[in-house]
Parts: structure tokens; C-alpha cells; sequence
């Protein structure tokens, strides 16, 4: 092996496999920033749907998805990869539902529930639902990636309902009763996440 | 608030008789207050729960209080609470029945899951489309799949595989093409679950031509790269006209425009070159105005 190649080997090596220190702060920050948007807004509840709060909630899904990608990336085609243990301290494999996950989702069912409970005729309706949609599936194979299958579950439950809201010819009495089921069910999670956290700093 | 009073003031509110609570207010009223009752309940110990869950379904109260009642029980786990969806699945209804199916569904309870298949065979279509529902929301395609194989009619079949489809299980789609043969309603379902290399040998395949050019234009559905260079290759190599329609076509689907073009400047017989034109203003490709110009010159 010539000295270019074998520099060039190493640098493979060195390489990018694991995310760079920056990138990692990014993640957390979409995360922490995230959180203090909800505790925010368990302070003063919003009347209007605000795209910015769609951003963060796309920031968190982006950052649970990066963190996904990167993992099986790290896979290397099924053989072991030294560089695993980085991804570890990203997302790590336990048996414990992170915390950060369950905020990030928090965060998706509060706006979801307010989207839903937003609509109004100039709302185009179809787009809204379908990005919903975009979101919820984003967070359904979070939940499964965070050992949280029950959750994935509720998430997928959550589709056939939005697909059947999201359809141009629905007459305005059925979308009523699906916003309504909806937000009920959205409502039952978030009083379950809620005292499931609180469950557990009353206990640690 | 003490978890205690919070307790009794839920089962109070939800233990009120539909008929005589504020009469002052709509039914409406009435339901809204219960099913507020209900969320909270969320955050009561299940062994307090349940058996106030239990009688808001045994009460005079309206499907939609006891709908979301169900969705209620789906959250603890719990045999009792199984028995009860399990109980609502097999006796009741209508929308009652359908919405215990979707419960046991979230539940994801094995031996629950595993009961939906007699409650399967004994319902009507809506049932049937709950049970699968349920099993989706699972993520048990091992069930459909059970369900597609022992399918006695072509709607049975054709809806357990539509299921498979939208669930992404490929390889129970790709086991049931050697237990019950080849249809479109399992090209459709491969193009939905984005199974590119079994849609690649069935396009290649040129023994049934009917089901070749379905698979053909199937692939339009997945896209990608890979995908839409085969299409470009599919229509290069086509020795039939309907071959060749159906790559037009999965390129159009696939919005694979620029593939079209190049077809397009290498097409020397003017009928080809027509036909590729109009897909190219179909699919409102950027290069169109160029083409049209070009085409207006007398230059390829």
C-alpha cells in the first residue's frame, strides 16, 4: 500500500462516522428549546395555530431522525462498527423510554390537538392534516426506535382517522366528530405523559 | 387538589344519570363534562379507574361517552381491561364494536389480537375492516397475512392485501405470490409497500403481458433513481407498444420528466416524438419551451 492510499485509509477512518460535537449540540438545543416552548405554553395557551411552533416540532423530529439515520448508517451493513458507542451517547439503546422522546412527543400532540382544533373554512384543510400526518409517522417510528411500542401504537391509531379528516368531500358533521375524537384521544396522551413524568420525579 | 378528591369528583361527574344531569343544558353539555371526567381519569391509579370506566360502560350514558371510554380502557394494562374491550368486540354493534375492535388493536394484547380472528370471521365487512385495521395498528402482519391466505373471496383477499401493503410487510406479500399466485391486486400492494426488486422481475417478466405492463407502470410509484433509470431502459428495450406505453406511463408517475427528454432528443420516428412530447406538457417539464421552440425550427 502506497503512503497516499494508506492516508487516505486513515482519514477514512478518522472520518465522520460519528457526528460532529456541533451537530450533536444542535440536536440537544432543538430538543431543550422545544421544551421550554412547552412549559411556555403551559403558562399561556396559544388561540392560534403559529408555523413556528410546526418548525420546532419538525426541529425535534428532524434531530429523533438524524439520530435514527445515523444509527443505522453506523450499522455498516450488519458488521460491528467501533464507532457505535458514539451514536450511544446521541440516542441510547435502554430499555427506558428517554426523556427527551417523550417531551419531543409532548410537544407533537399539544400542536396536533391545536391544529385540529383551529380549522376553519379558510384553512386549507387536506395540506394541514397531511403534514399531521408527516409529523405523526415521523414520531411512530421514534417510538418504536424508543422502545415504546404501546406509543407507536396510539400514534398509528391516530392515521386512519386523520386520512378520513383529511378528505375534501367529508361532510362538515363527520369532521366535526372526528376533531372531536381526536381531541379527546390527544388529550388522554397528554394527561398520561404528563403524569407518567410526574410519576417519576415524585419517585427519583 | 388531592388525588383522592380529584377521584370523587370524576366519579360523580361521569356517574350521573345521562337523563337527569343539569337540565338547564344541552345533552351535549352533559357529554362533554363526562368525557373531560374521562381524560382525567388518566392520571388516577388503574385500580381506581377501571371500575369507574367499567360502570360508564354498563350505564345509560351515549355511544360517544362510551367510545371514548374504550379508548380509556386500551391504556392500562390489564386483563380486566382486555376482558372488557374483548367483551364489547364479540357482543356488541356498530360503532361500539368497531371502536372495542380498534382498542384491542392499540392494546396490542397478543391474546386479545388473536380473538379478533373468530370476531373476523363471523363479521360483516365493517367488522372485517376493523379487525384489520387493529391488526395494522399492531403491527401484526403475520394475522393479515393468515387472513389473506385463508381468504375464500377475491374482496376478503384483495382488502387483507391492500392492508399488507400500506403496512410495508414485504415478505408476507412476496410469500402469498407463491401461495395464491400473481394479481394486480398484489402488484398494487408491492407498489405501495416500495418492494422495487419484486416489481423489477415482474417487469421483466414478459409471460403474462397483462400483468407485466401493470408492474411496469407500478414502479412509477416508488421512484427514485434506480427506478426511473429501469423505466428509461424498460422503454428502450421494449419490443411491444403496450411495453413501451407502460414505462411512459410509470415515468410520468414517478415525475421522471428528464428521462422523457432524453428519450425525447433520442426519438427519430415522428410519431414517437409526438407521443413523447405530450407526456413532456403533461408532466409540465422546465425543458418544454425549449422543446416546442426546437420542434417549431425543424431541429431534433
Amino acid at each position: 500500500m502506497n503512503d497516499e492510499l494508506r492516508k487516505l485509509v486513515e482519514a477514512h477512518e478518522a472520518d465522520a462516522h460519528r457526528p460532529s460535537p456541533h451537530l450533536v449540540e444542535q440536536w440537544h438545543n432543538a430538543i431543550d428549546e422545544a421544551a421550554a416552548l412547552e412549559r411556555g405554553r403551559q403558562r399561556e395557551p396559544r388561540q392560534h395555530w403559529h408555523p413556528g411552533s410546526f418548525f420546532w416540532g419538525a426541529a425535534v423530529t428532524a434531530a429523533l431522525a438524524i439520530g435514527i439515520g445515523i444509527g443505522f448508517v453506523l450499522s455498516n451493513n450488519g458488521e460491528p462498527s467501533v464507532n457505535t458507542p458514539i451514536v450511544a451517547n446521541v440516542i441510547p439503546e435502554t430499555s427506558v423510554t428517554p426523556a427527551a422522546f417523550t417531551r419531543g412527543l409532548a410537544v407533537h400532540l399539544r400542536d396536533s390537538r391545536q391544529q385540529i382544533a383551529s380549522f376553519d373554512e379558510d384553512t386549507d384543510r387536506t395540506m394541514l392534516v397531511l403534514q399531521i400526518i408527516e409529523q405523526n409517522r415521523m414520531f411512530e417510528s421514534a417510538a418504536e426506535y424508543n422502545n415504546a411500542p404501546k406509543l407507536a401504537r396510539v400514534l398509528r391509531a391516530f392515521e386512519p382517522i386523520l386520512l378520513q379528516l383529511a378528505a375534501s368531500d367529508i361532510a362538515p358533521e363527520d369532521a366535526e366528530a372526528l376533531r372531536a375524537q381526536l381531541a379527546f384521544e390527544l388529550n388522554v396522551m397528554l394527561t398520561k405523559l404528563a403524569s407518567e413524568s410526574s410519576d417519576e420525579s415524585h419517585t427519583t | 387538589m388531592n388525588k383522592l378528591f380529584k377521584l370523587v369528583i370524576i366519579t360523580a361527574t361521569l356517574l350521573l344519570p345521562a337523563t337527569g344531569f343539569a337540565q338547564d343544558d344541552e345533552p351535549g353539555d352533559s357529554d362533554s363534562l363526562k368525557m373531560a371526567a374521562l381524560e382525567a381519569l388518566m392520571s388516577a391509579p388503574p385500580e381506581k379507574a377501571l371500575p369507574i370506566v367499567d360502570k360508564v360502560l354498563a350505564g345509560n350514558h351515549s355511544n360517544e361517552v362510551k367510545e371514548r371510554a374504550l379508548f380509556i380502557l386500551s391504556q392500562f394494562d390489564s386483563s380486566e381491561a382486555q376482558a372488557t374491550l374483548l367483551r364489547f368486540a364479540r357482543e356488541d354493534t356498530g360503532e361500539l364494536q368497531v371502536e372495542a375492535i380498534r382498542m384491542i388493536g392499540i392494546g396490542g394484547d397478543k391474546e386479545a389480537l388473536a380473538n379478533l380472528r373468530d370476531i373476523y370471521q363471523t363479521g360483516n365487512r365493517e367488522v372485517r375492516d376493523a379487525v384489520l385495521e387493529a391488526y395494522l395498528i399492531a403491527d401484526d402482519a403475520t394475522s393479515v397475512y393468515e387472513i389473506a391466505v385463508s381468504a375464500d373471496n377475491e374482496e376478503d383477499f384483495s382488502e387483507a392485501v391492500d392492508m399488507l401493503g400500506a403496512m410495508g410487510a414485504r415478505d408476507e406479500l412476496r410469500e402469498l405470490r407463491s401461495r395464491a399466485g400473481m394479481s394486480e391486486t398484489l402488484i398494487d400492494a408491492y407498489a405501495i409497500s416500495g418492494d422495487y426488486e419484486t416489481l423489477r422481475e415482474l417487469a421483466l417478466d414478459s409471460s403474462d403481458p397483462e400483468l407485466q405492463t401493470k408492474a411496469i407502470e407500478a414502479m412509477g410509484i416508488i421512484g427514485g433513481d434506480e427506478v426511473d433509470n429501469t423505466l428509461v431502459e424498460i422503454y428502450r428495450g421494449a419490443d411491444s407498444e403496450d411495453v413501451r406505453e407502460a414505462a411512459l406511463d410509470g415515468l410520468l408517475i414517478s415525475g421522471h420528466d428528464e428521462g422523457v427528454l432524453e428519450l425525447y432528443r433520442a426519438a427519430t420516428d415522428p410519431g414517437e416524438k409526438r407521443q413523447l412530447l405530450e407526456y413532456l406538457v403533461i408532466m409540465d417539464s422546465d425543458a418544454i419551451y425549449d422543446v416546442i421552440d426546437q420542434a417549431l425550427a425543424g431541429d431534433r
